[in-house]
């Protein structure tokens, strides 16, 4: 069974979330009210998913995504979010979590979504395919040295943002739907090579920020 | 441009008093130069009394307009002051000999005569300014008589300094409207910043909710009107999520954030793609790319079929600007689209291909029966590559 830890800020939505999630069979073996608590709780009961709200207290839901990741490499972060600033999705992405959902996503989605997170797969809405398809696109002329998209990559994360399925886009490019998964796990991965130079910075930023 | 307030019991443009007070002051110091001039010359005149009337008529009237201007400083005591300044400037006709004044004898009046030209330079800006140093050159001229070298002297100073005054007050009554539009859109900013914040930690939490119960409700008991509400409340929470964000992000030189503008047209249900710092393009050229995803958008509601999805995505590229619009609908048959064309509908096609032809871009279509339709338009960056943001979280 697939052991699940929701961070969220807002209690109704938390123990909304946990116990539809119980309901269908994931184990919620924790919850946490900020980034901070979500981090230390993690370390301790070690969950296969955390499924991470942004806009936290103590700690952003970016922060306590790098953190997790960084102590807990097997433990996927998954994204839930109402967030409306795009940079914190990113933020997210790029810090380690592999995927990425509305709070509108209905709970079926929201499980398969879970499952598959826990699967190591990633988990693309078109919006987030939109947002690191930008991110490249940002690199290819300010930082050309750091890893770029191959154009087989950038092809299948443009069908991803028009939004096709994955089976879709295997049947439009010929490939094998395994293919198009991995495709699109790559685009990620790249995006999380550079991590540690880009968690020193943003933590940096967000150090001189914290009193805002 | 002038934006005089031309109400006379308006109160002084706050941001001019200080070219106010530099005037009264000017005004002052000329009424001395005035009465010296009255004590060494008023002797020699033909009515030395009258003199002395219109040089106390001065006096008051200094004293009258001045704290107008202090109070007001408004056109019609500027117009006011050109007339009484006048007709104390040709009162040396009456007070001195026509011999004297031909051979050139200062008018009565003296550089205080300057006063009306630089009040209504403030008022009125470098027209006023024009206006009232042609007047008041008029009038010397007409007490003088004669164009000599004093008078061309009297006149270039008097020009210049109502069109240099003039211009001063014009430039900054333009700056202080720009910093109010300046401090207007920053507290818009603050305010729409706090709205979204408030709204992100309530309703859309409320609304995500309901759409999570509904579908609950609707998965065990089946009801339709548990899906509706499901479907409602999820609509909501997009549109509302939209809205907050949607405020056009002004960019520099006059462009807006393409994203943002289009956050507002695609339909709630739809998906838009975007990249995460502002994709700025002339506000022009962003206008017509939405009226075109917004034709798209409603060509898709109208024929696509019923439960077709929308999607759309923004790309920016150094040369371009991209922006896909797909449906998952019924598609075109192949043909249909010239077929309409030739029998004299231009349609929403040919509607949309006029707007990004007229932005020297291209646009495609990729559609088959039961395939959907996918546009993809492609506007070229003119010139410059757009300043990009650092990203930040």
């Amino acid at each position: 069974m697939v052991r699940v830890m929701v961070v969220d800020d807002h209690p109704i939505w938390r123990e909304g979330v946990a116990r539809d999630l119980a309901e269908r069979g994931v184990d919620v073996v924790a919850t946490a009210p900020d980034g901070a608590a979500a981090v230390r709780i993690a370390r301790a009961v070690r969950p296969d998913v955390v499924l991470m709200d942004l806009q936290l207290p103590e700690l952003s839901g970016a922060e306590a995504t790098a953190q997790v990741r960084a102590a807990l490499p097997d433990t996927q972060v998954l994204v839930l979010s109402a967030s409306t600033e795009h940079g914190d999705v990113l933020g997210a992405v790029r810090a380690g979590a592999t995927g990425y959902l509305t709070k509108s996503a209905a709970m079926g989605e929201l499980v398969d979504a879970v499952m598959r997170t826990a699967e190591g797969q990633a988990v693309f809405s078109p919006g987030l395919a939109g947002l690191v398809l930008g991110e490249y696109r940002r690199r290819e002329t300010e930082a050309p040295d750091e890893p770029q998209l191959t154009p087989r990559e950038t092809e299948v994360l443009r069908l991803v943002a028009k939004g096709l399925t994955a089976r879709a886009i295997a049947a439009r490019l010929t490939l094998s739907h395994r293919t198009v998964e991995n495709h699109v796990q790559n685009s990620l991965r790249k995006l999380q090579l550079t991590n540690r130079v880009e968690l020193t910075r943003y933590a940096i930023e967000r150090g001189l920020d914290a009193d805002e | 441009m002038t934006t005089a307030d031309v109400s006379p019991r308006a109160r002084a443009h706050p941001h001019l008093v200080p070219l106010w007070r530099g005037l009264v002051v000017y005004r002052v110091v000329a009424l001395v130069a005035a009465v010296v001039n009255l004590v060494r010359f008023g002797g020699g005149w033909e009515r030395p009394l009258l003199g002395l009337v219109v040089v106390a008529a001065m006096a008051v009237w200094t004293l009258v307009s001045s704290l107008r201007y202090l109070r007001f400083g408004d056109p019609a005591t500027a117009c006011a002051d050109l007339v009484v300044t006048a007709l104390a400037t040709a009162s040396t006709l009456l007070v001195d000999s026509p011999e004297h004044i031909a051979q050139g004898g200062p008018v009565i009046t003296t550089v205080w005569s300057a006063g009306p030209v630089l009040a209504l330079a403030v008022a009125l800006g470098w027209r006023g300014g024009l206006v009232g140093s042609v007047v008041t050159v008029a009038v010397l001229f007409g007490v003088r008589r004669i164009v000599d070298g004093d008078l061309l002297f009297d006149a270039q100073l008097l020009v210049v300094a109502g069109l240099a005054v003039g211009l001063a007050a014009d430039t900054m009554r333009r700056s202080v409207e720009q910093l109010r539009a300046a401090a207007a859109l920053e507290a818009a900013t603050a305010e729409r910043e706090r709205l979204a914040r408030d709204i992100h930690d309530g309703v859309l939490q409320v609304l995500a909710l309901v759409r999570r119960r509904g579908d609950e409700l609707a998965r065990t008991d089946g009801t339709a009107p548990a899906v509706e509400l499901a479907r409602l409340a999820g609509e909501q929470e997009v549109a509302l999520r939209r809205l907050i964000t949607s405020a056009p992000v002004p960019g520099p030189d006059g462009t807006v954030d393409l994203s943002s503008r289009l956050a507002g047209v695609v339909p709630a249900h739809a998906s838009l793609a975007v990249p995460a710092e502002p994709v700025l393009l002339p506000a022009a050229v962003v206008d017509e790319l939405a009226a075109v995803v917004r034709e798209g958008a409603g060509n898709a509601a109208a024929h696509a079929g019923p439960g077709a999805g929308l999607w759309v995505l923004v790309e920016d590229d150094p040369q371009g600007v991209t922006v896909s619009l797909r449906d998952d609908g019924v598609g075109i048959p192949d043909g249909r689209l010239e077929q309409a064309a030739s029998e004299g509908h231009l349609g929403v096609a040919g509607s949309m291909r006029g707007r990004v032809d007229a932005l020297g871009g291209t646009i495609t279509l990729h559609t088959a029966p039961g395939e959907g339709t996918e546009w993809e338009i492609v506007v070229p960056r003119a010139g410059t590559r757009s300043r990009r943001r650092t990203w930040s979280a």
